[in-house]
């Protein structure tokens, strides 16, 4: 479907687009990314580019920011062609891109990595330049919270994505391109985001915000762009679209499966009589705000127990605890009676339970290894390693919708969803005593976040006891048997999901508010 | 080791021609500037590294401890890790070896020659796997750490030399007794070439079989290239760093007591000629791909050996070879990288 100017906001049709794509094309070897792209983004609109995972969205932008210049087709910015070969170009040429993965560097602080990349600073003035102050500006608008001064390496993954995006704010871009920023922000955060847009909007500023959350459409788009299989699918007026559409539009005509629009199972019944299968009992890492402490929770098996709570919370480091890569100043934590977290990080045993990672990308993968040897990964400190059959591997990445299911290729060449099915099909792939998943949905488009639901839930359902840390309020009331919140690194209640427990009353305990 | 995303590579045929070519040049340029006729020199710089069989020798004898140190590089490199203690080690090695001979020069070749060399392997093995340890246990920087040990190794061997195992025989000249015939490493008849080359190209070999297959390369590949991934699944990252910074210390104490007993007969300062950086470039150059060390070892050891019989012979300065040699790393380092770039 060709972009026309009457789909465009009034007023700007007659000017010349922010940018354009002309029917851009960008292989990887016999994959396709992108497939003869072609539609334009006006100065102080905001696009919203939607698509399921691998559907080609951050290949195509990363045409325009001359990380991988198009095979064929052109782009042009405000009429002129243009052929980046480096991003340093395109910034030079007013545009900036915050993405899925950072460009921070964790050892320097917040005001030192804002400072470096804040076109004011003289470089002989370095880090600690004058004008430090003015780089920190837009970062007070967009998270009071954040210490200047804190390393950040020590942020969680929200804020670092706050300073990431205050950095190409600075730069005073004329179009704004945003890879999936509310994937890892709190509704808070993102509705300071969703201002933020409309105010670089009106600013004149041109805006591609590519996502996975309808709510970020109806909260901020004018437009809609959605891309399927490195095509475009369709286009049309945010305010013009329903869900329905958009979801239709996504999908294809694969659609969305069962009664529930999001396709999510029902919750597993729990087993009739409770046997506590995971324990943790007084769970402490450290004393600093992310730093669990104290944490004593039991996880029944067949029961699916939630965390919410605001990232950074201590959430990374009750994971990491538990799964025995962190150590324990105090307490401990059992599987079925037998310890499996370590006070010190002596030789330890193969994982003993599903763990699916916050950021797999980081957390979860080994890039330059191919899919196959990336599934077998739990295997790889046993003395033998069971290797699977080609087609064993094949049939598994199927089975998890990795695309391309393709053993040999390197897992670092995954986009963002993939990567996160090619964790789960590894530590869901077989039935464990225990499942830990982390935030699991981030970064997943519809039918892969109900799918990731299902293995969740048929783990519970075959007697895993499941952990289940998110921020996804709705989803955890919906399917967990009990939620529990954690706010600076301490529980601060264990609720069972009844009707009587509402969204505001979690969201309170976890904002630290009265209910 | 990341795969290339986008942009077309060279063949590479090309690339090493191109390469070639640039170098020649560079090495043209030196020699003008140094008031030589460039072919000329250049044309003696090959006949004296393989010219007759006396310089293929020669040439082959100053690779043996490069390729061994090279040895010492790549095999911590493997896991990460860059460590530029070969110096150091093979001074250990040749302490340590020196120390056994020094012990029992009566024993018979049969016992005493596998027992220094063995003595040497484990010398220069405590001095890799000591920054190993740290590196694993402690997070202390192993570049730092090896840089460190290396002066200390050095002096360690002068202390030695000067001091307890001077021999009074020698008027003073600060170096030990000559070691006996048993310790001699053997020779291929006629032409001087010892023992410790073959032991490197071994080594080589062996590396390349088994950092390429089987499940441990899996492993130090999994902890190469994300260390977390590797300790959630069991992966023990602490035992890896000192079991192969002190593998390769091995292969460089190897080094020191070749160059001790087969080259120099006796322990005595000035043992290596800068062969541990000279090895750690030559690994870093190849990628640590071990394949790749063997043939650019014999390369740079016969630039080396030619550049002492040019000093000689057209009395240019001692460091010429070095100055080549330095050449020969930027060349390599950066021609293709830059060809690449453009072709992409
Ligand atoms: N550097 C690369 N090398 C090879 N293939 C790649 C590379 N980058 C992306 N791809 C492939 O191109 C396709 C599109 O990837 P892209 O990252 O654009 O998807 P996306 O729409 O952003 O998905 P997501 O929502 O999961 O982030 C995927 O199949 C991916 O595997
Ligand atoms: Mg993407």
């Amino acid at each position: 479907m060709q972009y026309s100017p009457s789909d465009n906001m009034a007023g700007t049709a007659a000017i010349v687009p922010m940018v354009s794509f002309r029917g851009v094309v960008k292989r990887f070897g016999a994959l396709t990314a992108c497939d003869d792209v072609s539609f334009d983004v006006a100065a102080g609109e905001v696009v919203a580019l939607l698509g399921e995972n691998g559907a080609g969205k951050s290949t195509l932008m990363k045409t325009l920011y001359g990380i991988h210049p198009p095979d064929a087709g052109q782009v042009l910015v405000e009429g002129h062609p243009v052929a980046f070969t480096r991003p340093a170009e395109a910034m030079a040429a007013g545009i900036g891109m915050v993405f899925q993965t950072f460009s921070l560097l964790p050892a320097l602080t917040v005001r030192d990595n804002l400072a470096m990349a804040w076109p004011g600073t003289p470089w002989f003035l370095g880090p600690q330049g004058r004008n430090a102050r003015g780089a920190l500006t837009r970062l007070a608008q967009l998270a009071p919270g954040i210490d200047p001064d804190a390393r950040l390496g020590t942020l969680s993954t929200g804020e670092q994505q706050l300073v990431e995006l205050t950095k190409v704010l600075n730069l005073s871009a004329r179009l704004v391109i945003l890879d999936e920023p509310t994937s890892v922000l709190t509704p808070a955060e993102a509705e300071r985001l969703y201002g933020l847009i409309r105010d670089l909007a009106a600013d004149g500023v041109a805006v591609v915000l590519i996502t996975h959350k309808l709510a970020d459409v109806e909260a901020c788009a004018d437009r809609v762009v959605v891309m399927r299989r490195g095509r475009i699918a369709g286009t049309g007026t945010a305010s013009a679209m329903t869900r329905a559409a958009i979801v239709a539009m996504m999908m294809g005509d694969t659609g969305v499966r069962g009664g529930d629009p999001r396709g999510l199972p029902p919750r597993p019944d729990l087993p009739a009589r409770p046997y506590p299968q995971l324990l943790l009992r007084d769970v402490t890492t450290g004393t600093a705000p992310a730093d669990a402490k104290g944490i004593t929770l039991t996880v029944n098996r067949g029961e699916i127990l939630g965390i919410a709570g605001v990232t950074g919370n201590g959430q990374t480091a009750l994971a990491e605890a538990v799964v025995g890569i962190r150590e324990l100043t105090a307490g401990e934590v059992l599987l079925d009676g037998k310890t499996i977290s370590r006070r010190r990080l002596e030789p330890r045993q193969p994982l003993a339970i599903g763990y699916v990672p916050e950021n797999p990308r980081e957390n979860g993968i080994v890039p330059g290894l191919s899919l196959a040897a990336n599934l077998a990964l739990r295997g790889i400190a046993r003395p033998r390693q069971h290797t699977m059959h080609p087609e064993q591997v094949t049939q598994c990445l199927t089975d998890y919708d990795v695309r391309p299911p393709d053993p040999g290729r390197a897992a670092g060449t995954l986009s963002g969803g993939n990567v996160q099915k090619l964790v789960i099909a590894r530590e869901t792939g077989e039935q464990r005593d225990a499942l830990l998943m982390v935030f699991p949905t981030m970064g997943l488009d519809i039918t892969a976040t109900a799918s990731v639901y299902h293995r969740m839930v048929d783990a519970a359902r075959a007697g895993a006891a499941v952990l289940w840390i998110s921020e996804e309020l709705d989803d955890l009331l919906e399917l967990a048997h009990r939620i529990a919140v954690i706010r600076d690194g301490r529980i601060s209640s264990g609720l069972p999901v009844t009707p009587q427990v509402t969204r505001a009353e979690i969201g309170a305990l976890m904002t630290g508010g009265q209910p | 080791m990341t795969p290339t995303s986008s942009g077309r590579t060279l063949p590479f045929a090309a690339i090493a021609l191109a390469t070639a070519a640039v170098f020649l040049l560079a090495a043209a340029t030196f020699f003008i500037a140094i008031g030589q006729a460039p072919l000329r020199a250049m044309i003696d710089l090959v006949l004296f590294a393989t010219g007759d069989a006396f310089s293929r020798v020669e040439s082959l004898l100053k690779a043996a401890p490069i390729l061994l140190c090279a040895i010492a590089a790549a095999i911590p490199g493997r896991l990460g890790l860059i460590s530029v203690g070969a110096e150091g080690q093979l001074h250990l090695g040749a302490i340590f070896g020196t120390a056994l001979v020094l012990a029992m020069p009566q024993a018979p070749a049969i016992i005493l020659l596998p027992a220094t060399l063995l003595a040497a392997a484990v010398g220069g093995a405590l001095w890799g796997g000591v920054p190993g340890w740290l590196r694993g246990r402690l997070s202390v920087n192993e570049t730092i750490t090896t840089l460190v040990m290396n002066y200390l190794g050095i002096l360690m061997v002068n202390g030695l030399v000067f001091g307890p195992w001077r021999d009074p025989a020698n008027l003073g000249w600060p170096a030990t007794a000559s070691f006996p015939d048993a310790a001699r490493l053997p020779v291929l008849p006629g032409t001087g070439l010892h023992l410790g080359l073959f032991l490197g190209v071994l080594l080589a070999l062996g590396c390349a079989f088994a950092f390429s297959r089987g499940i441990r390369a899996e492993r130090v590949r999994v902890l190469a290239m994300n260390r977390k991934v590797g300790e959630t699944y069991g992966l023990n990252f602490p035992r890896f760093a000192v079991i192969l910074m002190a593998t390769g210390g091995a292969a460089a104490g190897l080094a020191g007591i070749c160059e001790a007993i087969a080259v120099q007969g006796r322990l005595q300062p000035g043992l290596s000629l800068g062969y541990g950086l000279t090895g750690f470039l030559v690994a870093w150059l190849c990628g640590h791909r071990f394949l790749l060390i063997l043939p650019v070892s014999i390369l740079v050891g016969g630039l080396l050996a030619a550049g002492d019989s040019l000093q000689l012979f057209h009395k240019i300065p001692a460091s010429s070879a070095t100055i080549l040699q330095g050449l020969l790393f930027v060349t390599v380092l950066a021609v293709p990288g830059v060809l690449n770039r453009r072709a992409s």
